[in-house]
């Protein structure tokens, strides 16, 4: 039996891991624009530069972009067509949003389940991305963000399940 | 083919597009027996595309500007400069939509941040109720084609993607996209100019010290354009490094210098806008897999095959290329059409030598129409809800715009010197 407290436990929990995401997001960016700044700055000054500054600032776009996915689907907010979705009736759209998240939970799920096994053969492969960092490291990423897509849109489809009950004791 | 059709109906139910797309690409890989791990690979291409690190960094600059006091400085001093002039004021709307819309692209920002500003004043000046909702709603999307406006950067990034033996920059995007958009600023200011204005105020000319005092209120951002453009035309740095210093400075001019965006408002500011940046990146990222798929199954050169037996002039390619991109720019926003349309239409398209460059400034063009195009484009129903007008009525207000546009849009299709004329 699911109690009040329970769902404020879960709650608490969720709003802690956004906070966590929402603090990584800003930190990615704004450590890329002070680095890309400085390694501007150096060469037109100096003519150097740093030399993992490059190849560090195009791993943080991967992140980044992942990143701002996972917290597109916390919302709701990723790219999608909606010229059907504004013809629907209430009903009818929460029953499809029900079935879009669960193929989405799906699909990412499989990617997901994919890119560990990458990541495994990449940490045996001992490669190394640049300064000694190893590669598989920096692949990590993809396996995270995809898994907990993957669970936020089982998410969607449990909160759409209770708003369709409401909707149907109402009618 | 079954299989399509079942991922195109998930898509309509609403799916979220990259979700679609890796299904499309993962099926056909499993065709294929190819180990899915190619999707944690193709994926991985995000941090080995040098220029793709422009796309968060001017999109953060985008929407810091749009959150900051600079859309009403903006208008206030092209107001200023050119408000008494005739058909000055519309003009001004068209001048600074084009210019807010390059730095923050076409997301329905300008309509909600200026559209505030531009619809009251134009109101002021006597314009129409319909002229002036019309105007507004079809400047949204205007200014697509200036530099730095992340479409044009995102079909440079699609084009390198692609292999071409041409080496076309995003710079030269950027010069190629200048006249056909002062083309389209300038018809639609001339038919500003012939609008009646009901009263017709006098508006008279501004003293030395008004302009002297709106030049001043905008003293930091002025520089931005030029900071920009020359830093890239002179050699200073790349597109990407443009993208950082234009985020840097504006972060620090509205929020330490002006103070206009509290640092409380600065997470909330970064997040949203790096949530459009995760949404384009991961359909770029999934895109990138499935266009690696269609390249070696041949769907290009296929397409091509059959589209040559129906098809045999490069005009009329070109009129079918702006039906379906018009029909396309109603469906899809701009970024997934670039993402996902433009690897499969530049090599048909060069197959009937149509360049490049060009290829890309009608495929914006088109898009920017497609913007607010009846019945379903994105920037009637921003325009709707932020003037609380029905649809109905804005799909009227627009049509003398979209019939305008609509002739430039054809002008910059059938004259490819009017984007090549710049570029080498």
């Amino acid at each position: 039996m699911v109690t009040k407290q329970d769902v404020s436990v879960v709650n608490r929990i969720l709003t802690y891991i956004h906070r966590f995401e929402d603090g990584l997001l800003a930190l990615l960016l704004l450590s890329m624009i002070v680095l890309a700044s400085t390694q501007i700055f150096i060469r037109n000054l100096f003519d150097s530069g740093i030399v993992w500054a490059d190849p560090l600032l195009r791993v943080m776009v991967l992140w980044l972009g992942l990143m701002g996915a996972l917290a597109a689907s916390r919302e709701n907010k990723h790219i999608t067509i909606d010229v059907l979705n504004r013809v629907m009736t209430e009903k009818v759209r929460h029953f499809a949003h029900i079935f879009t998240a669960l193929f989405t939970a799906i699909v990412t799920a499989i990617i997901a389940y994919h890119s560990t096994l990458f990541v495994l053969i990449e940490r045996e492969a001992n490669s190394v991305a640049f300064s000694n960092i190893p590669a598989w490291m920096l692949v990590t990423i993809i396996p995270i963000t995809f898994a907990i897509m993957s669970v936020r849109n089982l998410i969607h489809i449990y909160q759409h399940s209770i708003a369709l009950k409401e909707f149907n004791t109402k009618a | 083919m079954i299989f399509v059709v079942l991922l195109l109906i998930i898509a309509l139910l609403g799916a979220p597009l990259y979700a679609v797309l890796a299904a499309g690409a993962m099926l056909g890989f499993h065709n294929e027996d190819i180990d899915l791990a190619v999707m944690a690979i193709e994926i991985y291409r995000l941090a080995e595309t040098p220029v793709l690190l422009a796309i968060p960094l001017f999109t953060f600059a985008g929407y810091i500007l749009g959150e900051s006091k600079a859309p009403y400085r903006l208008v206030n001093l092209t107001n200023t400069l050119m408000g008494w002039l005739p058909g000055g004021l519309a003009i001004v709307a068209l001048m600074t939509c084009a210019l807010f819309t390059a730095f923050t692209g076409a997301s329905g920002v300008t309509i909600v941040a200026l559209g505030a500003l531009l619809y009251p004043a134009l109101k002021v000046a006597g314009y129409g109720e319909r002229f002036s909702l019309g105007l507004i709603t079809s400047s949204g999307s205007l200014g697509l084609l200036f530099a730095p406006s992340l479409p044009l950067i995102l079909y440079g990034i699609m084009l390198q993607q692609l292999g071409l033996t041409l080496d076309i920059g995003i710079d030269d995007l950027f010069l190629a996209g200048i006249l056909p958009g002062l083309l389209m600023v300038f018809l639609l200011s001339s038919y500003s100019m012939i609008q009646k204005r009901q009263p017709a105020v006098a508006t008279e000319k501004p003293s030395n010290g008004d302009t002297l005092k709106v030049i001043r209120e905008s003293i930091w951002e002025l520089p931005l354009p030029f900071v920009v453009l020359g830093g890239i035309y002179g050699g200073f740095f790349t597109v990407s490094e443009a993208a950082a210093v234009t985020a840097l400075y504006v972060l620090l001019i509205e929020v330490v210098i002006l103070r206009e965006i509290p640092l409380k408002k600065l997470p909330e500011i970064m997040r949203s806008s790096m949530v459009m940046v995760g949404g384009i990146l991961i359909i770029l990222g999934v895109s990138l897999a499935l266009t690696n798929y269609m390249i070696d199954t041949q769907v290009p050169s296929q397409l091509f095959e059959s589209i040559r037996t129906h098809i045999d002039s490069k005009w009329t390619f070109l009129i079918l290329l702006n039906l379906f991109l018009l029909a396309l720019g109603m469906m899809l926003d701009i970024f997934s059409a670039l993402i996902i349309i433009v690897p499969i239409i530049v090599p048909v398209a060069i197959n009937y030598g149509i360049h490049p460059v060009h290829l890309g400034i009608v495929f914006l063009a088109n898009m920017q129409l497609g913007y607010f195009t009846p019945p379903v484009g994105m920037n009637l129903f921003i325009a709707s809800y932020r003037f609380e007008r029905p649809v109905m009525e804005l799909y009227r207000a627009t049509i003398p715009f979209f019939f305008i546009l609509l002739i430039a849009v054809l002008i910059i299709t059938y004259i490819p010197e009017l984007s090549l004329f710049l570029v080498d």
